[in-house]
């Protein structure tokens, strides 16, 4: 059951994230975009990861994961295979871009308990 | 994708990680659960006006969000730090389980 909750949080959190921000967006530019994350992101956090049902008992998966991949898949079951192809060049560089970042965050957190 | 789109990609994908794993978790601490919807404002909501807002992350087909780069980057940091790796593969297989069944259930909207 504590995997059925990971799924259900990350399909939850995914559908909210990758149709109702870009409605918030659309309607109220790039206000409507920062205010999408808040009020989507708070709540959606409370739940998988305040509350837990996004089960975590090992190397930290954030819901961001799920929600990544909604929003790659849904444009694939819609168009077809080939706009997940087209769209490679930018998930490598997000993903070694993401790595990096998260590599740095643990050597900031080492220097900083050091100081 | 153009060099200049490269750097401005990376650069988006490298910020949001960064952000989230030493400031989220500081600021829960520091204010108790509030301090998750001042992240989902201040971490998530500024870092999508830079990343996909102003369009740091270049997209060149199906969508590709700065989720990505936090599912990736925090998973690296939490297993560099002496989390249990394989125990979180099979979490994330979940999470990638959940989120491709958002994924069909938003293509059928």
């Amino acid at each position: 059951m504590k995997h059925v909750g990971t799924i259900l949080g990350t399909a939850i959190a995914g559908m909210f994230v990758m149709s109702v921000w870009g409605a918030f967006a659309g309607a109220y530019g790039i206000g409507g975009g920062w205010f999408a994350g808040f009020a989507i992101i708070s709540i959606m956090w409370y739940l998988n990861h305040y509350i837990g049902i996004h089960n975590n008992d090992g190397a930290w998966v954030d819901m961001a994961l799920g929600i990544g991949v909604a929003g790659t898949t849904a444009p694939i079951f819609r168009e077809g295979i080939q706009v997940g192809i087209d769209a490679l060049p930018t998930l490598a560089i997000v993903l070694l871009g993401g790595l990096a970042g998260g590599y740095f965050a643990v050597q900031m957190e080492k220097v900083h308990s050091e100081g | 994708m153009t060099i200049q789109n490269m750097i401005t990609t990376f650069a988006g994908a490298f910020i949001f990680p960064f952000l989230i794993r030493l400031a989220w978790g500081k600021l829960v601490e520091d204010t108790g659960p509030i301090g998750g919807w001042l992240a989902a404002g201040f971490i998530v909501g500024t870092t999508w006006t830079l990343t996909h807002g102003v369009g740091f992350i270049v997209q060149t087909g199906a969508w590709i969000d700065m989720a990505w780069a936090a599912g990736v980057g925090l998973f690296l940091a939490s297993a560099i730090s002496g989390d249990d790796t394989s125990a979180g593969f099979v979490n994330a297989f979940f999470a990638i389980v959940g989120g491709t069944l958002g994924g069909f259930i938003l293509s059928c909207l």
